[in-house]
């Protein structure tokens, strides 16, 4: 029963936020710019997204004559669903977790790898070059930096033993474990950034010279299904850093809650940040990085956490 | 791979020297994020506009006479290289100056080269700040400078 009821919010939750964080966005990136973002719907453009969501409800689902229809209806049906479960085992305050998974990391990382499955469904049934090219640059990248992003996690259980994310939260009291691993926790970030297509990581979508990636052939309510999927995969990606190493709830004078949603939102903004302040990376560079600079310092990083904690 | 002599340390500085840069960039990224924002709400705010702003030209009022000098002299309308100026004066009696009272230019023929105001004897020409330019019809464009004069009064 309180699953039913943690579902219904989150249904209720999820398309909230992801209209509150496009408009966040937009003015982040209006006042990088020294613009002013969207001002003319409501005050200050706060009703923005609203429109726009109502707008694309009420705009025809294309279907292009080529395409494999089949693929092409399920791909964003599929791209929704690690979207709203990676939500269930991340606890936001010792009372606020829809249901405590055992494997409770896992579990997101093995959903959240579905969407990669969407996104090549997506590009392939478009039958569209630039969707093709798109999504295969999706799949290269996310087998890519899914390595350092799971060597960096495993610094992590080595020191808390378990995979339960409230576990975990509770190991961290009195010092956050950004302190104790700041080079996992950096990695950790990069790699989520590049797995949920992020700038300076989106090439997947990289508007300059794919049109638009995989959803490029995609139109009205199917489309946003896609900008719902990748602005909540990214609130994932920052609850996973605020409960790996920045302590989840804990935090003074505020209840736990508050403190999670501070840090989580925060680190959307760092995201953001980062969005508006590199340039969009070459593919080579991409997989150089990801081979050359990540793997080796997570699996360095790693092995000297498992000699300090469990040999001396 | 890259150069000969990569090894190593090499690998090791340019991790950190460009770690480096990333954040430096980021710190320029924030300063902009809380400097003030440059942009004009158009329609509710308007720019002034510089002095030396080229609009459509206008005639000076001056204070002698309360309205402008100009003696329709056509000389500006010689000069005019499109042929944009249509100036007509007339006398109030006999013996006196000639004194314009029609001065019409074609903007949408003008190409605000100016010889007209550098020309006019009497320095009764000036470019106007007039910068919204939109009309409905070509004969909108068709601008009636001693109108304008009498309008601001």
């Amino acid at each position: 029963m309180a699953g039913l009821v943690g579902l219904l919010i989150l249904a209720a939750i999820v398309p909230l936020n992801v209209a509150f964080l496009v408009l966040v966005e937009r003015k982040v990136a209006g006042h990088i710019q020294l613009r002013p973002g969207p001002m003319e719907v409501g005050p200050h453009g706060i009703l923005q997204t609203l429109i726009d969501a109502v707008k694309l409800l009420g705009k025809e689902m294309v279907t292009p004559q080529s395409t494999d229809k089949l693929l092409f209806f399920l791909a964003p049906i599929i791209i929704v669903v690690p979207a709203f479960v990676g939500f269930v085992p991340i606890p936001f305050s010792p009372m606020m977790q829809i249901r405590e998974v055992n494997v409770g990391i896992l579990l997101i990382f093995a959903f959240s790898s579905i969407s990669v499955i969407s996104i090549l469904m997506a590009g392939w049934a478009s039958n569209n070059k630039y969707s093709l090219i798109g999504a295969i640059r999706s799949v290269a990248q996310n087998v890519a930096y899914e390595i350092p992003l799971l060597l960096a996690t495993m610094s992590v259980i080595i020191m808390t033993n378990t995979f339960k994310m409230g576990e975990i939260v509770q190991a961290q009291s009195p010092v956050w474990f950004i302190f104790y691993q700041p080079i996992a926790a950096i990695i950790f970030f990069i790699a989520t950034t590049a797995e949920t297509n992020r700038a300076p990581f989106d090439l997947v979508e990289a508007e300059s010279e794919l049109v638009s990636g995989f959803h490029t052939e995609y139109t009205g309510m199917r489309f946003s299904l896609f900008f719902l999927a990748e602005y909540t995969n990214m609130v994932i990606a920052a609850a996973m850093f605020t409960v790996l190493f920045l302590g989840g709830w804990h935090g003074p004078v505020f209840p736990g809650m508050i403190w999670f949603l501070i840090k989580t939102y925060f680190l959307i903004f760092v995201v953001m940040w980062a969005r508006w302040t590199y340039p969009r990376i070459r593919f080579d560079q991409l997989m150089n990085f990801a081979w050359k600079v990540l793997i080796p310092i997570a699996l360095v990083n790693l092995l000297i956490t498992a000699i300090v904690l469990k040999v001396i | 791979m890259n150069t000969p002599h990569y090894g190593f340390p090499e690998y090791i500085k340019e991790i950190l020297t460009g770690s480096k840069s990333l954040v430096i960039g980021l710190w320029i990224t924030l300063k902009r994020l809380f400097t003030r924002i440059v942009t004009v709400q158009y329609p509710r705010q308007k720019l002034t506009m510089t002095p030396n702003f080229r609009g459509h030209i206008e005639a000076i009022r001056f204070d002698d006479t309360k309205t402008h000098h100009c003696v329709a002299c056509g000389l500006c309308a010689r000069i005019c290289p499109s042929h944009v100026i249509k100036v007509q004066g007339e006398k109030v009696r006999a013996g006196a100056l000639k004194y314009g009272n029609r001065y019409y230019i074609d903007f949408s023929k003008c190409s605000l080269c100016g010889l007209c105001v550098d020309l006019c004897p009497e320095q009764t020409l000036k470019f106007s700040n007039e910068y919204e330019l939109v009309y409905y019809s070509r004969w909108d464009t068709v601008i009636d400078i001693m109108g304008r004069l009498e309008k601001s009064r």
